[in-house]
């Protein structure tokens, strides 16, 4: 630290100097610990692309299809054998018995058919869930929740809409400039369309509409109430897709000789009202950051979830996020939000731009989560040697 | 022609011309700009394509000043940040051949002298104190107090035996005289910190000062109510000064500007800037035995340069182009 000061005492020295500029001076950054062996390190992930329910790339697959295909990827790509796995933990939203809560750190692999199983279904649920406030509010519909947050924050809908055009120009961008390639585990499905069966690989993400316009969307009805401002268009759309996320001690990866994709520095997962579920990450991101001594100045990227626009757009302007580090290669409103994959899809699209990109960066993963809660987390991308 | 050689994950501090073999150089360096991690000493050859490892070593602490020893082609000594000098051998690539551990913080500076057979080296400490010792460096012969801030430079004059200038974040610049132990003169020759001086090749009574507070000034030690000249030009902290030992009244000096700048001191006037440089230039030399290679270090690159000449009223302009590999040219013009 003393050599620190008596450096930065060169730079900006007390008092006037003659000539020169001094618009040089030293800003506090943080640096979350250097790099030791109890580090939980991501090693590797990928996911299948993300395709339309009910009617996209996916739409005849089962999970255990998908979950397989990413599975496998992760597995052969670092050459690990499945043995070597310590635990595998599955995160789901709709499937029977999954419930609605997510994975957290030990999150390994996440998959989501929406096609096969509908949101409309939330299963056995005791009576009493109507008496008590917020656990009526954790039934909500999710695109009422997002009403209220328009409402109750005064998100318009010009500004949801310009959000929703920003996502799918991005993704749009990141597709056809090949940035997907890398991530993405081309999977050989079949489509039954009437009598006939056919095999297709699916590689792309088949949600992206690259043509919409600000005046297409405009002219979209709500969809969750008469006078609201979600529309089909602006919100994230309901998808199949799987990611798969191998994380371990860095002590482990060594002795295996694993390579190290990410670093998870710090996660945190906190609690908000149910009607309001959307605005997790802005609770949740500050929490995560706290944990990991970090500033948003200090992170290159974001990856918030899209669910809808209204709480995507509250998130980013409450916490000051500049909008060029959010979801530079578009979110689920282009994307698609298979909702237990989302998250480790968001981690395995957040570490490949930070590759991509070359240098050490942080990037944040967040979410919100439906019956009221958001998840952060802050990952390292270690950069060259 | 300019060569580059790059060594990652080093910052380099300090680079010095071996008095014996002319294409070859001592680089003094660190890891993280030398604020933290370990150092490394590099001996390095030029050659017909390129650049030669001769040796390098690597030190726990980062290392910030290196001189060679002007009674044998072999030795060098360099300075740490842990307080240390050590002294290496070129043909050894183990171990130093001594460490000493006297200062009681970073060792900035360390000179070789080369005056009348004595064979003095002298260290300048961040504990504010200058320390002379034989070339073995068993231990220290004499310690200066006077200081009252930490130093960064100390310099053998050229002519005078037991003599050398220091430059202190006290904003002073000290004369000592070796054999009495004493400061003979204290010149408040900045209200900024002093990063560096050096003395004039050619004339006894004059150093040179290159401050935090961007400029660079020339003294005559006869009379040091005011410098003879002012040299401003650099828009950060001068970090290094060196005069040309061809040309009287030449001398250059390196910045956090991250430009080389040579001047006229005599015309109070800059003749050249060179500004290609990325990084903070820390260290460079003359080479005596090539008029006119300058020798500059930076972040993780050493560069050699040819034909910097300013022999005489020659002023150059010069075309560097600064990628590595690449071909500079110069041409001298007549003022």
């Amino acid at each position: 630290m003393h050599r620190l000061k008596i450096l930065a005492g060169h730079l900006s020295p007390p008092g006037a100097a003659a000539g020169g500029t001094r618009d040089v001076g030293a800003a506090e950054c943080g640096s979350a610990g250097g790099s030791g062996p109890q580090d939980v390190v991501v090693v590797h992930g990928r996911r299948t692309a993300i395709g339309k329910a009910k009617r996209g790339a996916f739409k005849d697959t089962t999970p255990d299809e998908l979950l397989s295909a990413v599975m496998t990827a992760v597995l052969t790509d670092v050459g690990l054998s499945p043995d070597k796995l310590g635990d595998v933990c599955v995160g789901n939203v709709l499937q029977p018995g999954a419930g609605a809560l997510m994975a957290r750190v030990a999150h390994f692999l996440s998959v989501e058919s929406m096609s096969l199983r509908a949101i409309g279904e939330p299963g056995d649920l005791s009576s009493r869930v109507t008496e008590v406030d917020k656990a009526r509010d954790c039934i909500i519909p999710m695109g009422i929740t997002s009403e209220n947050i328009a409402e109750r924050f005064g998100v318009s809908r010009e500004k949801q809409d310009a959000f929703a055009l920003s996502s799918q120009q991005k993704a749009a961008r990141a597709q056809t400039s090949g940035r997907f390639q890398r991530e993405i585990v081309p999977v050989a499905v079949r489509h039954a369309d009437g009598g006939a069966e056919r095999e297709v690989l699916v590689a792309e993400d088949d949600g992206i509409r690259a043509g919409t316009t600000l005046a297409g969307l405009s002219k979209l009805r709500p969809a969750f109430k008469p006078d609201g401002s979600t529309t089909a268009g602006n919100s994230s759309q309901v998808s199949d897709g799987a990611a798969a996320v191998l994380l371990g001690r860095r002590a482990a990866a060594e002795a295996l000789g694993l390579p190290v994709l990410g670093v998870l520095r710090a996660s945190a997962v906190v609690g908000v009202p149910p009607d309001l579920m959307g605005i997790g990450p802005a609770f949740a991101i500050p929490a995560a950051l706290q944990q990991a001594g970090l500033t948003v100045a200090d992170m290159d990227v974001f990856e918030i979830n899209e669910a809808f626009p209204s709480q995507a757009v509250y998130c980013v302007e409450k916490l000051g996020i500049p909008l060029e580090k959010v979801n530079p290669n578009g979110g689920a409103i282009a994307l698609g939000h298979p909702l237990g994959c989302t998250g480790a899809r968001q981690v395995v699209t957040l570490l490949n731009e930070l590759r991509r990109r070359g240098r050490r960066a942080y990037g944040v993963v967040s979410m919100c989560i439906g019956t009221g809660m958001g998840a952060a987390a802050v990952f390292e991308y270690p950069g060259g040697a | 022609m300019e060569k580059v050689f790059r060594c990652p994950g080093r910052h380099g501090y300090a680079v010095e011309v071996s008095p014996f073999i002319p294409h070859r150089v001592a680089c003094a360096a660190s890891q993280h700009y030398g604020i933290a991690g370990c150092g490394a000493l590099l001996v390095l050859d030029e050659t017909e394509s390129g650049v030669a490892v001769v040796q390098s070593w690597q030190w726990a602490d980062g290392l910030f000043d290196v001189t060679w020893s002007e009674a044998n082609e072999h030795v060098v000594v360099a300075g740490g940040g842990d307080g240390s000098l050590q002294l290496w051998d070129t043909a050894n690539r183990g171990a130093p051949l001594r460490v000493a551990k006297e200062h009681t913080q970073e060792v900035y500076s360390v000179d070789w002298s080369q005056t009348r057979g004595e064979n003095l080296v002298v260290s300048g400490s961040w504990d504010q104190t200058a320390k002379v010792w034989d070339p073995s460096l068993s231990h220290s012969l004499t310690t200066l107090r006077g200081h009252e801030g930490v130093i960064y430079s100390t310099v053998w004059s050229p002519h005078i035996p037991g003599c050398f200038a220091s430059a202190s974040g006290d904003g002073t610049l000290r004369i000592w005289d070796v054999k009495s132990a004493a400061c003979r003169l204290a010149v408040p020759a900045h209200r900024a910190e002093i990063l560096s001086c050096d003395w004039c090749k050619y004339d006894q009574n004059i150093v040179a000062t290159g401050s935090v507070d961007c400029s660079v000034c020339v003294w005559d030690l006869r009379n040091v109510k005011q410098p003879i000249s002012t040299l401003l030009g650099h828009a950060y902290a001068v970090r290094r000064v060196k005069f040309s030992p061809f040309s009287e009244a030449t001398l250059a000096s390196c910045s956090y500007d991250f430009t080389v700048r040579f001047w006229d001191y005599r015309r109070n006037r800059p003749l050249e800037t060179v500004e290609h440089h990325s990084e903070f230039v820390c260290g460079f030399d003359f080479n005596l035995h090539n008029p006119g290679v300058c020798v500059c270090e930076e972040h993780e690159t050493i560069h050699w340069f040819s034909g910097c000449s300013f022999e005489g009223r020659t002023a150059v302009t010069a075309t560097f182009a600064l990628l590595s590999g690449s071909v500079t040219s110069l041409k001298p013009q007549a003022l």
